[in-house]
């Protein structure tokens, strides 16, 4: 039996765009705090280049780097941030995003933090709603499971050196729900000032 | 027929001496500026003091002469005050220019709020007066009338002219000298025989002007009735505001949020009125407490101001029971939206994106929306701010770059990293400094292995510590 969502979409060429995770809650993890923040710009940069009103959710602690976001090409004026004091609140503001549908790419940037089973369908039932791409990023290794059982796709930001200052940066499927596991993305990205 | 009032405040900066020095009253009394009297009462009058005067020939003339300056701020706030009173009476009520405490008022119609005209102006004076100010008022049927009538003090300062002859009349036999003219213009004319009003008004507009100068055309038009202009009120720049003291002190967000509607629904309705929307609304809720909530666009709904009210006091309860409220609300005009038949509608409702920002900052603090802006330094933190975004986005233009950087992550704050001392360098050091006009620092950034990717680190002072992270 094949899911009629799936018939009535293309399968698209990159599991890890726009256009593949609107009306989807997924998941990019990474091991380290600054693993998934690229691949997240990239979504950005595209969401924006379309059109679509983006927002980025970040709790304490720390959050990107806005010189380097600048420098993806990203239009900071038109990036909503939000910054929440714990990961609870910053639930709640994202569901507040989320459902009044006038975003349409919504980060939230939780580290290591939990996301209970019921914000996580809440979530997921207004992204299919409202069309909107909800994505969680999280700080875990790739066999760790995922936030729960309402993520639909699960992706791992995988980093190797490409030479001198330069790095590929590699997003895996790890989980889909509409499309199957192991597709992979990848870009070659250049390294902070300096680093070679 | 229309009617123009004039309440005149005389002297207006030595009432305010006075006022603030009650005491010196009964005395001769003096306001100095630049070393000279500017204005001075009876008793300094008496004994020789004489506006123009130095004041140390003053004290020589008068040595019980009591004289301060008095700042231009303090009859500033008189005017204001009076303006503020003057307000309830009128529709319209224009200042004159500069320090002068006079004022216009349409008194038009109001003589059947108040049973007459002259009833009118008794409680005009008696609400001046209450102010501890002396005021003399004319209510006639022209600008320069009821002003020469106020200024000359005719009726003892309160006189109410029953039709524009009476007026012309009485206003025609006014000295020139009561009116507090230029000196130099009244000395001239008085050369000439010219005293009274009507004697001015008499002389032929040509010769006036190329005798006396402008402003003594100016005067005469008025005088004459050949310039007429209306009242241009001043915009009233007082914020709304509604307050209350409870009884019984409110410990209830439920209860307390429907006090708070009680007032904000008639301030709301006032607002609408004057065609004004609400861009900030400040609530006070007690000595050392006040939120402010900015809704995503000027807004006079007051359900969705409410709601956003709700939400800030349930994200951040007030200490113990409120035991008063002030509401003061900051307006701006209400913009008229043009409807387009055939704009292009964008994907996304830009408003509601506003809203649901707005709804976030009403419930996690007016800092927590925000947006980075770009600065010209050199240390890392210094390198961007967080600006606190107001209003809906603007239209994202991003730019389209030929390889894309990594992008870091930065901490709050930097964190005491010792291990990054025995961490494998990648890349560095790098020496960055910044702050040299304030405090310099001085730090040795590097990249180095950390144990799940790169660490962005700095050694200063001797210590090391981490202040972001890579891929």
């Amino acid at each position: 039996m094949v899911p009629a969502r799936r018939l009535a979409r293309d399968p698209p060429r990159d599991a890890w765009a726009l256009g593949a995770l609107a009306g989807r809650l997924a998941e990019l993890s990474g091991p380290g705090g600054g693993s998934c923040l690229s691949p997240a710009f990239a979504l950005v940069w595209d969401a924006q280049r379309q059109g679509e009103p983006a927002a980025w959710i970040a709790t304490a602690g720390g959050t990107f780097f806005p010189p380097d976001a600048a420098d993806v090409g990203v239009d900071l004026a038109a990036l909503a941030v939000v910054r929440a004091p714990d990961a609870r609140r910053a639930l709640r503001a994202a569901g507040r995003l989320v459902q009044s549908g006038g975003f349409g790419l919504v980060v939230l940037d939780l580290g290591r933090a939990p996301v209970p089973v019921p914000d996580q369908a809440r979530l997921a039932g207004l992204a299919d709603r409202h069309r909107v791409a909800g994505v969680c990023l999280t700080r875990k290794s790739p066999e760790a499971p995922s936030l729960g059982p309402r993520v639909s796709v699960r992706a791992e930001a995988v980093w190797e050196r490409a030479g001198p200052g330069r790095f590929r940066c590699r997003v895996q499927t790890l989980k889909d729900r509409l499309g199957p596991a192991g597709r992979a993305s990848a870009e070659v990205l250049r390294g902070p000032d300096g680093l070679r | 027929m229309d009617r123009t009032a004039c309440v005149d405040l005389p002297a207006l900066p030595l009432q305010v001496l006075l006022l603030g020095r009650p005491g010196w009253a009964s005395g001769p009394a003096a306001v100095v500026g630049r070393g000279r009297i500017r204005w001075a009462n009876r008793a300094a009058r008496r004994a020789g003091v004489r506006p123009g005067t130095g004041h140390a020939a003053a004290v020589a003339a008068c040595p019980a002469l009591r004289a301060a300056p008095v700042a231009a701020a303090e009859i500033a706030t008189a005017r204001g005050r009076a303006l503020a009173v003057l307000r309830g009476f009128s529709p319209a009520v224009e200042p004159a220019g500069g320090a002068a405490g006079t004022f216009w008022l349409d008194a038009t119609g109001l003589e059947r709020l108040y049973g007459s005209v002259d009833r009118w102006a008794r409680e005009v004076a008696g609400a001046v007066e209450a102010l501890g100010l002396r005021a003399r008022i004319a209510v006639g049927f022209t600008r320069f009338g009821a002003w020469a009538a106020a200024r000359a003090g005719l009726g003892r300062g309160r006189v109410v002219f029953a039709d524009p002859g009476q007026e012309g009349a009485a206003v025609g036999r006014v000295p020139l000298a009561r009116l507090g003219l230029a000196p130099g213009l009244t000395t001239t004319l008085e050369r000439l025989g010219i005293t009274t009003v009507a004697a001015f008004a008499a002389l032929p507009a040509g010769g006036v002007r190329e005798r006396f100068g402008p402003e003594a055309l100016r005067l005469h038009r008025l005088a004459t009735g050949r310039a007429w202009a209306p009242l241009v009120p001043p915009p009233d720049t007082a914020l709304p505001v509604a307050a209350a003291r409870f009884d019984h002190p409110e410990d209830r967000t439920d209860r307390l949020l429907f006090r708070i509607k009680e007032r904000l629904d008639p301030l709301l309705r006032q607002m609408a009125g004057r065609g004004e929307a609400v861009a900030e609304l400040r609530l006070g809720l007690g000595p050392g407490r006040e939120e402010r909530i900015r809704p995503a666009a000027p807004a006079c709904d007051g359900r969705r101001l409410l709601d956003l009210v709700r939400l800030r006091l349930e994200a951040a309860a007030p200490a113990g029971p409120v035991e008063e409220l002030r509401l003061t609300a900051v307006p701006v005009r209400r913009q008229p939206v043009q409807v387009e038949l055939f704009a292009a509608r964008p994907r996304r409702d830009p408003d509601a994106a506003a809203r649901a920002l707005a709804r976030v900052r009403a419930e996690l603090g007016n800092g927590a929306v925000v947006r980075a802006v770009l600065r010209d330094a050199h240390l890392p933190e210094a390198r961007f701010a967080w600006e606190p975004l107001d209003g809906p986005l603007p239209g994202p233009r991003p730019r389209a770059v030929g390889m894309r950087p990594v992008v870091r992550r930065l901490l709050d704050r930097p964190v005491p990293a010792p291990e990054a001392a025995r961490a494998p360098t990648v890349a560095g050091p790098f020496e960055v400094s910044g702050g040299w006009w304030h405090r310099e620092v001085r730090r040795e950034y590097r990249f180095v292995r950390g144990p799940a990717g790169l660490w962005w680190v700095f050694r200063a002072g001797g210590r090391w510590y981490r202040h972001g992270e890579g891929p």
